[in-house]
């Protein structure tokens, strides 16, 4: 069952148009990303899905429901561009949240409290936000998100501004979201965090869709590479786009390999062996998603890798 | 519902935190607190001291019995208002004092003396008070003479006389009820003339009654004389001397005919000030906080939460029951002064409240609220187009400009004439409606009148919270610079929304 779709959605600001003809599906459960250079289209995406602003036109469902404030209860969402109340406090912040999202008093009080314990903010309960360092400030704000538990957790760029360590507190709190049964969406144009969280992605270049599916997938996308070091050219072996001759010594040589589409490492090793091929060394490349979204949106939509 | 509600909440607690909250909510009891209490420990002496010297001996006793009479002569005129005030001549309808204000001669002061005065009279109206008059106050003689200070003699001439009392004349003086400002030294010379005039030193304070009553009484004095030198036996100069033109002096009674507009008139413009001034200040606040909420980035957080118009009711809830309180305070602080201050409640309180009818209480809330909608409505929209403060100043300034300048000048007007062509003008006019009929309330003014105007206001209000309603929502995410006019308009008319 999908958790979001959406289907044929357009959306035009003007004479620009932000999302063009965007159709991808989020199954309920796991980690889903959202992945894109900056103006693909991803901040005004999510914001469709919650129904902040309008599509053009196409249709999307979120919750099994068209989008609305009736699913905020369900929901947690991150923005890209964070803010708090300077004069609040601390609790008072995430349980103004929990409560805009439906929960008891009580209920958002207790898991606002165990929220600032979990991200390291306890003596900071009763302070102003304003106190508060920029680090700080965002857990706060994805405390706010997460208060309310939320079945699909919608997070915008989540770790930028975020320091290593903090970067990493928020990856093991996306890990465990999931984990309890949470789906997490997240957009984010730093492709590290997508490799290690996500099980699907969705790529946008120019607000249109590039490309739908599991890492292994977009992976698939490119031609397999790998260095194998022989006393002959292998070139003409199954499945062997190109071979480059990189160095030698003695009789062997090494060579960087390109492979044909749909062709694997594991094919052509066993191809050696069973042919006879003698080798010295092998190793396969395993693409990064960074290169992924390279050979497939080009360099001119580059993201951080 | 609950969402309005949270949003209000969270709106009141964060105003209510603040310290000009604070000030602006204690500023008007403070400002009445400090006045009372200036007013009864800091009250000035109302009488002062005089030192006559006469050499002549003939004058002496004739200024004294002036100055009391003419004393006695106020008195008995703020006497006489007071019974007429609180309708209290039947208890005694023979008395002097029952017969209203007027001149009284001095053969009638001096019997009302010669009867005891203000205190016998007092006590006989007293057990018939109303509950609400307040008790009359005696005011002590204006002037009081004091004698020449030990080591200073009659004798010693004028000069040296002043010189003696030159400091007295700059401080005060003992006289038998204490220590009392000098105003004024007169000498008096054993034959006043030309050669040898009356001598007089004052300590520059406005003192004309006192030099004059001194002036007027030793010429009344040297007539009669001249009167007698001539022929005239001394009771004929005596009753030239007292010829003068009776006058029967008709106004209306206090309390009562322009006064009485002005009165009842109290409450409702009260109400148009109180308007001005919590509109503008919660508008303030409420333009700030949708500009930290702008420039905070924390709008989206919320909007992904609650739909941009339950967001706006919620500000324009939290931010009228600020106005409210601030309202409330304001009322009780002024209604306590009034019940301290005594006579005011029954002298400006109520006859401004009996002037309106229950119908009017309900009309005067509705006028309030759509009063403070309509402007509220507006510095919302203000600060949901706003990246700073710097640009809300911009609209902002137009904007108040449009509504104090004619809401004074319709304020001013209303006093003058309240059913007059600018202020009924002003009352059609949906801006301006809620100001000019508060002001105009209670005056009379016919329910059609009302009717009329309320509905239009409503409308008014309703077209408004459309429009300014789309104008916000589609501000709330908007970035760069503001809109132009034909984007503001496209936004208020439903395009461009995003």
């Amino acid at each position: 069952m999908s958790i979001l779709k959406l289907d044929h959605v357009v959306k035009r600001f003007g004479d620009f148009t932000a999302v063009n003809d965007l159709t991808f599906s989020v199954p309920e459960g796991g980690i889903f990303g959202f992945l894109g250079g900056n103006g693909a289209g991803k901040t005004t995406s999510l914001r469709m899905a919650l129904d902040i602003i309008r599509p053009t036109s196409g249709s999307i469902e979120i919750l099994g429901r068209k989008p609305g404030r009736e699913n905020a209860s369900q929901i947690g969402f991150l923005p890209e561009e964070r803010g708090l109340y300077r004069r609040m406090t601390v609790l008072d912040t995430i349980v103004y949240f929990g409560r805009l999202k439906g929960m008891e008093a009580v209920d958002a009080r207790r898991e606002a409290t165990r929220l600032i314990e979990r991200f390291g903010l306890g003596e900071w309960t009763k302070s102003m936000v304003e106190k508060l360092s920029k680090g700080m400030s965002q857990k706060v704000q994805v405390a706010a998100a997460m208060v309310n538990k939320p079945r699909l957790l919608i997070l915008d760029e989540p770790f930028s501004g975020l320091d290593p360590v903090n970067q990493k507190v928020l990856e093991d709190l996306v890990l465990e979201m999931a984990q309890a049964g949470s789906t997490v969406v997240f957009s984010t144009h730093i492709m590290q965090h997508a490799e290690r969280l996500t099980n699907r992605i969705v790529l946008l270049a120019r607000g249109r869709k590039v490309f739908e599916g599991t890492q292994e997938e977009a992976r698939a996308t490119l031609p397999g590479r790998l260095t194998l070091t022989s006393q002959h050219d292998p070139s003409s072996l199954h499945g062997v786009v190109s071979a480059k001759r990189s160095g030698s010594a003695d009789s062997w040589s090494t060579w960087d390999v390109a492979l044909k589409p749909g062709a694997t490492p594991g094919e052509l090793l066993q191809a050696c062996t069973s042919g006879g091929f003698a080798l010295r060394g092998f190793e396969s490349h395993r693409p990064s998603l960074h290169d992924v979204f390279i050979h497939l949106v080009g360099p001119e939509q580059e993201t951080t890798p | 519902m609950k969402n309005i509600l949270l949003v209000a909440t969270r709106e009141y607690k964060q105003i209510a935190a603040t310290r000009g909250f604070w000030v602006m909510l204690l500023v008007l009891p403070l400002v009445i607190g400090v006045t009372q209490i200036a007013g009864r420990f800091f009250r000035p002496q109302l009488n002062s001291a005089y030192v006559l010297v006469d050499a002549s001996g003939q004058f002496e006793s004739a200024i004294d019995r002036r100055l009391n009479l003419n004393y006695q002569r106020l008195e008995l005129g703020a006497f006489s208002a007071y019974v007429q005030r609180w309708n209290l001549q039947s208890i005694a309808p023979d008395a002097i004092w029952a017969k209203g204000e007027r001149w009284f001669n001095d053969a009638q002061i001096e019997q009302f003396v010669a009867d005891g005065g203000i205190a016998p009279a007092l006590a006989t109206i007293q057990p018939h008070l109303p509950k609400d008059a307040p008790l009359y106050d005696i005011d002590p003689p204006t002037y009081i003479r004091a004698p020449l200070p030990a080591g200073i003699n009659a004798a010693d001439g004028p000069d040296a006389i002043a010189t003696a009392l030159a400091d007295e004349l700059q401080n005060e003086i003992d006289t038998p009820d204490g220590k009392r400002p000098l105003a004024l030294v007169a000498y008096i010379p054993a034959t006043p003339g030309t050669e040898t005039p009356v001598r007089m030193w004052t300590n520059g304070a406005p003192n004309q009654s006192l030099v004059d009553n001194v002036r007027n009484e030793i010429t009344r004095i040297q007539r009669s004389q001249a009167l007698q030198a001539s022929g005239l036996t001394p009771e004929a100069s005596a009753n030239i001397m007292d010829i003068s033109t009776p006058i029967n002096l008709s106004a209306p009674p206090q309390g009562g005919g322009r006064e009485q507009v002005v009165i009842r008139s109290a409450l409702p413009l009260v109400m148009v000030y109180l308007l001005l001034v919590t509109v503008m200040t919660t508008g303030s606040m409420m333009l700030q906080g949708v500009i930290e909420e702008r420039s905070n980035k924390l709008l989206e957080s919320i909007l992904a939460t609650i739909r941009p118009a339950d967001l706006m009711y919620g500000k324009l809830l939290g931010l009228g029951a600020i106005g409210l309180t601030i309202l409330a305070v304001w009322v009780a602080a002024a209604v306590g002064a009034a019940f301290f201050v005594q006579g005011m409640v029954a002298d400006i309180v109520k006859p401004s409240l009996s002037a309106i009818e229950p119908w009017m209480f309900v009309a005067m809330l509705f006028y309030f609220l759509a009063g403070y909608l309509i402007i509220s409505m507006l510095y919302l929209a203000i600060g949901a187009l706003s990246n700073s403060l710097q640009d809300a100043q911009a609209y902002l300034m137009p904007v108040i400009m449009l509504i104090m300048l004619p809401t004074i000048f319709m304020m001013l007007s209303v006093v003058q004439q309240p059913n007059g062509v600018f202020p009924i003008i002003m009352s059609w006019i949906p801006l301006y409606t809620p100001f000019a009929m508060l002001a105009r309330l209670g005056a009379g003014v016919d329910f059609i009148e009302v009717l009329g105007t309320g509905l239009m206001l409503i409308v008014f209000v309703g077209v408004e919270m459309l429009l300014l309603g789309r104008l916000f929502q589609a501000s709330l995410l908007r970035t760069g610079q503001p809109p132009k006019l034909g984007a503001f308009l496209g936004m208020m008319l439903g395009k461009n929304t995003g």
